[in-house]
C-alpha cells in the first residue's frame, strides 16, 4: 500500500496551482459575476499541456496516466469550478470516446487539435426528456449515401457555445433498444446544427451551457464513432471516467472552502477571540477536512484502478456521489463559519456553494450514483 | 588580537554600527577599529567613538568599491579581528559575504540584535528567516566573527570632542577585473519610500493600471509616497522596482501605512514590519494583512478610498 | 557559446510555516519548493543558453531525497543537474554549502557564468553565491538584473545601494540575480513529464573533500510574530470616519 504520489503527480499539482494562481483566480470572481467563458485560459491550458493530459502523445496527449489528470482537475477547481468543469468535459466526455472508440484515421483526425486545445470539444446526449433515463432520447440518424442525417434536439450541453467539435448521440435503430443507439463525431460547422437557447446558471457561470439543435443535419458517415449500435455503450463508459473528474472537481471546490473557512476563522474576532477557538467551527473544521480526505482517496481510487486495467465503475460512482455530496454540504457550512459575510457576492464561499450543487446533478445524479452502486452490490 | 573592526560606508550607518561596535569592544575589553575609503570622515569617526582607523586609498573612476575587497580580507588575515562588522546595505552584503568566503569565517547576515557571550567568547546574533516568518539566533566563537548589521537597528553613536585616536592608511588594492562603466543614481521621479512618513501601497486588488491615480490622489492628500507589492512592479510591470516593499526589495518605517488592496504575503509583511501604524483595506476578510494590521477595512477599495479622501478632507 | 551553470537550493516553503506551542518553529506541514529566487536564476540561465546557443545546467546540495527539486529544476529548462548529496548534509551553513559546490564545479564541471539566486527563501543569508565565487577565484556581481553578453565579455546592470551600476567583466564571471530580472517561465506539462529523463550527475560525501566544521550554532528559532491589534472598522461612511479620527487621535495623522 503506497499513498504517495509520483514526484511527476506532485510537479503537475503544483504546476497547476500555480498556474490556477497566475491566470484563474485573478478573473474568477468576475466570470462568475458575467458569465463570460474564460476563452484566454483554456487557450494557455491548451498551450500549457493540459487539455488532452491522459491520451497519448501520437494523437497530441501528454500521455499521462488518469490519476495525474484528475489531480490537475482538482487543482484548477480549487480557483474556479467552471473552468475545472470545462477542462474535465472536454477531457473526460468528448476527447474519451473519441479516443477509446474512434477508429485510427478518427483520433488523427480530431485529437490532435482538441488535446492542444485549438478545439474544444463537447457531449451532447442529454435531451429534454431524457436526462438520467438515456433510452427515451428522441434524436435519430438516417444514413442516407455516404452521409448521416441528424434530427433531434440536446439540452444542457456543457461547452455548447463554444465548441468546435461535439460528441453526440442518435438512434439509427430505435426497434433495437440499447443496441440502436450510435455515436457521431459532429463538427461545429456542420449544415444543419444549429447552437440554441444559451442557459444561465446558478452555479459554474463560467462554463456555457445551450440546447444544441440538429434538424437535417448531414454529417459524412466516416464520423460515425464504433460502429452502428455502440452508441450506449460508448455514453456508458463516457460516464464512468467522467465521474472521476466530476469527484476530482467537488473535491478541489471543497477543499477551496475549507481554506477559505480556515483563514476566516483564525480571523474573524467575536466574544473576544478568533470564532476558530468555538468548538462548534473546530468540529466543523475537522468534519471537512475528514470528508475531504475520503473523496479524495476515493476518486484516486477509482482513477487508480483505471490506470491498472482493473474495473472501477463502482468505485468511479461511489468517489463521485460521495465527493458531491460532502461538497455540497461543507460549502454550506463554509457559508454558515463566514457568517454574513459569506452570503455576500464577492466572497468566495458564495460562489462555491452555488458551484457545488451541480456536483450532484451533472453526469450522473446522485440517485444515478446510488443505482450504479446498488446494481454492483446487489447482483 | 585586534577587537573589534567595522566597514563604515557612511556616516550615517557608520555610527550605528560604532554604537554597537563600541558596545562590544568594551565587552572583550579591546579597541574599535573603522574602516574607511572616506578620508574627509576618519576623523569624524574617531570623534564618534572609533580608537583607530584604517583608510582605504581613493579608487581610480573605472574601479567599483568591491576592488577594495582583497585589501580588507588580507589586512583582517593579518590582524585577525575578533569581531567584524558590516552594514547590510547591497554593497555591505555582498562584500562580507567575500570577505567571510576568503577566511572561512562565521557570518550572520542581516541581524537586528548583537550580543556578546562572555561564557563562550561567542558572538550571539538574531536574524530574521524565512521570508521573517521565523527569528532565529545564532552563536559564532571563531575569529573573525563576522555580522552584517541591519540599519536602524542600532541608533547612531553621538560625538565626544576629546576623543583621540590614530590614522593608519590601507595599500592600494589591486586593479579589479570589473570595470565600472557607469553608476547611476536613482531616478528622483519617485521620492524614497524607505524615508516616508506615509506611505500608501498599492497591491493585487487594484484592476487596471489607470486606477493606481486613486492611490496616488490619497498619497497626495497625506503629504505620502506610493508604494507598491512584487506583483505590481514584477508581474504587471505597473511601477517601477523602486517603489516595491519587501524583503528583497524596500522597508519602509512611515509612521502611517496604509495598504490598498494589498493581501499580505510574509516577504511584503517583513517589508512594512516598523511602520508605526498599518491600516489595510481588502476586500477578503481572510486576507493576512488584517492580523498584522493596527485597523483594517473589509470592503471595495474602489468605494473605501473616496470615502475616505472625504472623511480626511473635512 | 557559454556554459552556464545555475545553483539552487531545495527549502521547505515559508507558506507553511506554523507556529509550534511555545512559538517554536513548526516546519512539519511544510512541503518544498525551488527558492524563489534561484527560479529567476535558473531562468536567466536557460535564457542565456537559449540566446547565445550554450548550454544550461542546474546544480544543488541536498538530500538523496530531494529528487522532486531536480526534477522541478529541469522542467524549467536546464539540460542536466548535478546533484551533490548526502544524507548528512542536513542544515548546512552557507560556508559548507559554497565549499561543496566548489569542490564538485573543480572536479571539474564546464562553466564560464555561474548563476545563482540574490539569496534563499528559507535562510536568506545571500552568501552562498558570493562565497563560491571566492573559493573558485572567480569575478563576483551581486544583485544584477539585467545581463548582456557579447562573446566572452559580459555586461550587468547591477542594483547598488545608491540606483544602478554598469559593470563590464570577462568570462568566467558568477552572477547573483534579483528577482526583477525576469519572470520564471511556469513549466508545460511536457515540460514536467520530460524532467525525469535528463541526465543527472551525482556526487555523493565519499565523492568530496571532507566539508568544513560548522562555524555558526543554532541557539533559538522561534517563529515570529507580527501581529497587531486589527481593530476593524465598517466601510461605510461613518466606519471611515471613525477611522479617520482615530488616526488622527494616535498623531498618524495631521
Amino acid at each position: 500500500m503506497d499513498f504517495k504520489l509520483t514526484e511527476e503527480q506532485e510537479l503537475v499539482k503544483q504546476n497547476m496551482r500555480e498556474f490556477a494562481q497566475k491566470y484563474v483566480d485573478p478573473i474568477a470572481a468576475e466570470i462568475d459575476e458575467s458569465g463570460r467563458f474564460p476563452a484566454e485560459v483554456v487557450a494557455k491550458l491548451g498551450e500549457m499541456g493540459y487539455m488532452g493530459m491522459p491520451y497519448p502523445v501520437q494523437y497530441g496527449g501528454a500521455g499521462t496516466d488518469y490519476l495525474t489528470y484528475a489531480l490537475a482537475v482538482e487543482e484548477l477547481s480549487k480557483s474556479c469550478a467552471a473552468t475545472g468543469f470545462t477542462m474535465s468535459v472536454h477531457t473526460s466526455l468528448a476527447l474519451g470516446p473519441i479516443n477509446n472508440f474512434g477508429s485510427e484515421e478518427q483520433k488523427k483526425k480530431f485529437l490532435p487539435p482538441l488535446c492542444q486545445g485549438k478545439h474544444l470539444g463537447a457531449f451532447a446526449l442529454t435531451e429534454p426528456g431524457a436526462g438520467t433515463d438515456v433510452s427515451a432520447a428522441t434524436t435519430t440518424a438516417v444514413l442516407d449515401g455516404d452521409e448521416y442525417v441528424l434530427n433531434g434536439t440536446k439540452t444542457f450541453t456543457s461547452n455548447g457555445p463554444v465548441a468546435d467539435t461535439f460528441v453526440t448521440f442518435a438512434w439509427t435503430d430505435k426497434s433495437a433498444g440499447s443496441k440502436g443507439m450510435s455515436a457521431f463525431i459532429v463538427p461545429k460547422d456542420a449544415s444543419g446544427l444549429r447552437v440554441g437557447e444559451h442557459f444561465m446558471k446558478m452555479g459554474i457561470r463560467a462554463s456555457q451551457t445551450s440546447e444544441i439543435i440538429f434538424k437535417d443535419c448531414r454529417i459524412p458517415k466516416a464520423n460515425l464513432l464504433g460502429g452502428e449500435g455502440s452508441g450506449m455503450k460508448i455514453a456508458m463508459n463516457c460516464f464512468d471516467h467522467g465521474r472521476i473528474g466530476i469527484a476530482a472537481q467537488a473535491v478541489g471546490i471543497a477543499q477551496a472552502a475549507m481554506e477559505e473557512s480556515i483563514a476566516y476563522a483564525k480571523e474573524r474576532v467575536q466574544f473576544g477571540k478568533p470564532i476558530s477557538k468555538q468548538q462548534a467551527v473546530q468540529w466543523w473544521i475537522a468534519d471537512m477536512a475528514t470528508d475531504i480526505d475520503c473523496a479524495r482517496f476515493l476518486y484516486m481510487r477509482a482513477a487508480w484502478l483505471k490506470d491498472q486495467g482493473l474495473p472501477f465503475t463502482k468505485e468511479a460512482s461511489m468517489a463521485k456521489v460521495f465527493g458531491a455530496e460532502m461538497c455540497m454540504k461543507h460549502s454550506i457550512k463554509a457559508v454558515q463559519i463566514h457568517g454574513g459575510y459569506g452570503y455576500i457576492k464577492g466572497q468566495k464561499v458564495e460562489r462555491l456553494m452555488r458551484d457545488a450543487k451541480i456536483t450532484e446533478i451533472y453526469e450522473g445524479t446522485s440517485e444515478a450514483q446510488r443505482m450504479v452502486i446498488a446494481n454492483n452490490m446487489l447482483r | 588580537m585586534t577587537g573589534v573592526w567595522i566597514l563604515a560606508e557612511n556616516l550615517e550607518t557608520g555610527r550605528e554600527l560604532i554604537t554597537i561596535g563600541r558596545t562590544l569592544a568594551d565587552n572583550i575589553k579591546s579597541d574599535l577599529t573603522v574602516i574607511t575609503w572616506q578620508s574627509e570622515l576618519s576623523q569624524e569617526y574617531i570623534a564618534y567613538g572609533a580608537d583607530k582607523v584604517l583608510l582605504l586609498p581613493a579608487l581610480p573612476q573605472d574601479q567599483p568599491l568591491q576592488s577594495y575587497i582583497p585589501v580588507i580580507a588580507e589586512q583582517a588575515r593579518q590582524d585577525m579581528p575578533e569581531i567584524f562588522l558590516l552594514t547590510s546595505s547591497l554593497l555591505g552584503k555582498e562584500m562580507a559575504a567575500r570577505i567571510a568566503g576568503q577566511l572561512n569565517a562565521g557570518l550572520g547576515s542581516e541581524c537586528t540584535a548583537l550580543r556578546w557571550i562572555e561564557s563562550e567568547a561567542a558572538l550571539e546574533m538574531d536574524r530574521l528567516f524565512y521570508g521573517g516568518a521565523a527569528v532565529q539566533s545564532i552563536r559564532c566563537s571563531h575569529a573573525p566573527r563576522m555580522a552584517t548589521v541591519a540599519p536602524r537597528s542600532y541608533s547612531p553613536a553621538s560625538r565626544q570632542e576629546d576623543k583621540r585616536g590614530t590614522i593608519d592608511e590601507l595599500p592600494a588594492p589591486q586593479p579589479s577585473p570589473v570595470k565600472l562603466l557607469e553608476r547611476n543614481a536613482r531616478s528622483q521621479a519617485a521620492g524614497d519610500i524607505s524615508e516616508a512618513k506615509v506611505v500608501v501601497c498599492i497591491g493585487r486588488g487594484f484592476m487596471k493600471q489607470d486606477d493606481l491615480d486613486l492611490a496616488r490622489q490619497l498619497a497626495e492628500a497625506l503629504g505620502g509616497e506610493i508604494a507598491c507589492t512584487r506583483p505590481i512592479s514584477q508581474d504587471m510591470g505597473w511601477l517601477p522596482e523602486d517603489l516595491c516593499i519587501g524583503l528583497s526589495a524596500k522597508k519602509v518605517k512611515p509612521d502611517l501605512y496604509i495598504g490598498l488592496g494589498v493581501s499580505g504575503q510574509i516577504q511584503h509583511l517583513t517589508g512594512i514590519r516598523d511602520a508605526r501604524i498599518i491600516v489595510a483595506v481588502n476586500q477578503d476578510a481572510s486576507a493576512p494583512i488584517f492580523a498584522a494590521a493596527d485597523y483594517g477595512i473589509v470592503g471595495d477599495l474602489y468605494e473605501v478610498v473616496p470615502r475616505l479622501m472625504q472623511a480626511l478632507s473635512k | 557559446m557559454p556554459d552556464i551553470l545555475c545553483c539552487y537550493k531545495w527549502v521547505a516553503d515559508e507558506a507553511y510555516i506554523r507556529s509550534g506551542s511555545g512559538g517554536d518553529l513548526d516546519l512539519s506541514m511544510a512541503d518544498y519548493k525551488i527558492s524563489d529566487y534561484d527560479k529567476n536564476a535558473i531562468e536567466e540561465a536557460v535564457l542565456l543558453a537559449e540566446q547565445h546557443g550554450g548550454t544550461a545546467a542546474v546544480i544543488t546540495v541536498g538530500l538523496p531525497d530531494d529528487t522532486k527539486g531536480i526534477k522541478d529544476a529541469l522542467s524549467r529548462g536546464p539540460e542536466k543537474a548535478y546533484f551533490i548529496n548526502d544524507p548528512a548534509f542536513v542544515d548546512l551553513e552557507p560556508a559548507q554549502t559554497a565549499s561543496l559546490l566548489a569542490a564538485a564545479i573543480a572536479s571539474p564541471i564546464p562553466y564560464d557564468i555561474i548563476i545563482c539566486g540574490e539569496g534563499s527563501s528559507d535562510l536568506y543569508a545571500q552568501q552562498v553565491g558570493p562565497r563560491l565565487a571566492e573559493k573558485l577565484g572567480i569575478p563576483c556581481l551581486c544583485y544584477v538584473q539585467k545581463v548582456e553578453l557579447n562573446g566572452s565579455e559580459l555586461i550587468a546592470h547591477r542594483k547598488s545601494d545608491e540606483g544602478l551600476e554598469v559593470v563590464k567583466v570577462s568570462l568566467p564571471v558568477l552572477l547573483t540575480v534579483v528577482p526583477d530580472i525576469n519572470n520564471p517561465r511556469l513549466p508545460g506539462l511536457r515540460d514536467t513529464l520530460a524532467a525525469g529523463k535528463k541526465p543527472v550527475v551525482e556526487f555523493t560525501a565519499e565523492d568530496l573533500p571532507s566539508i568544513d566544521t560548522a562555524a555558526l550554532a543554532t541557539t533559538a528559532t522561534k517563529a515570529a510574530t507580527i501581529k497587531r491589534n486589527s481593530r476593524l472598522f465598517d466601510a461605510d461612511a461613518a466606519g471611515i470616519e471613525e477611522l479617520v479620527q482615530e488616526l488622527k487621535n494616535s498623531g498618524a495623522i495631521a
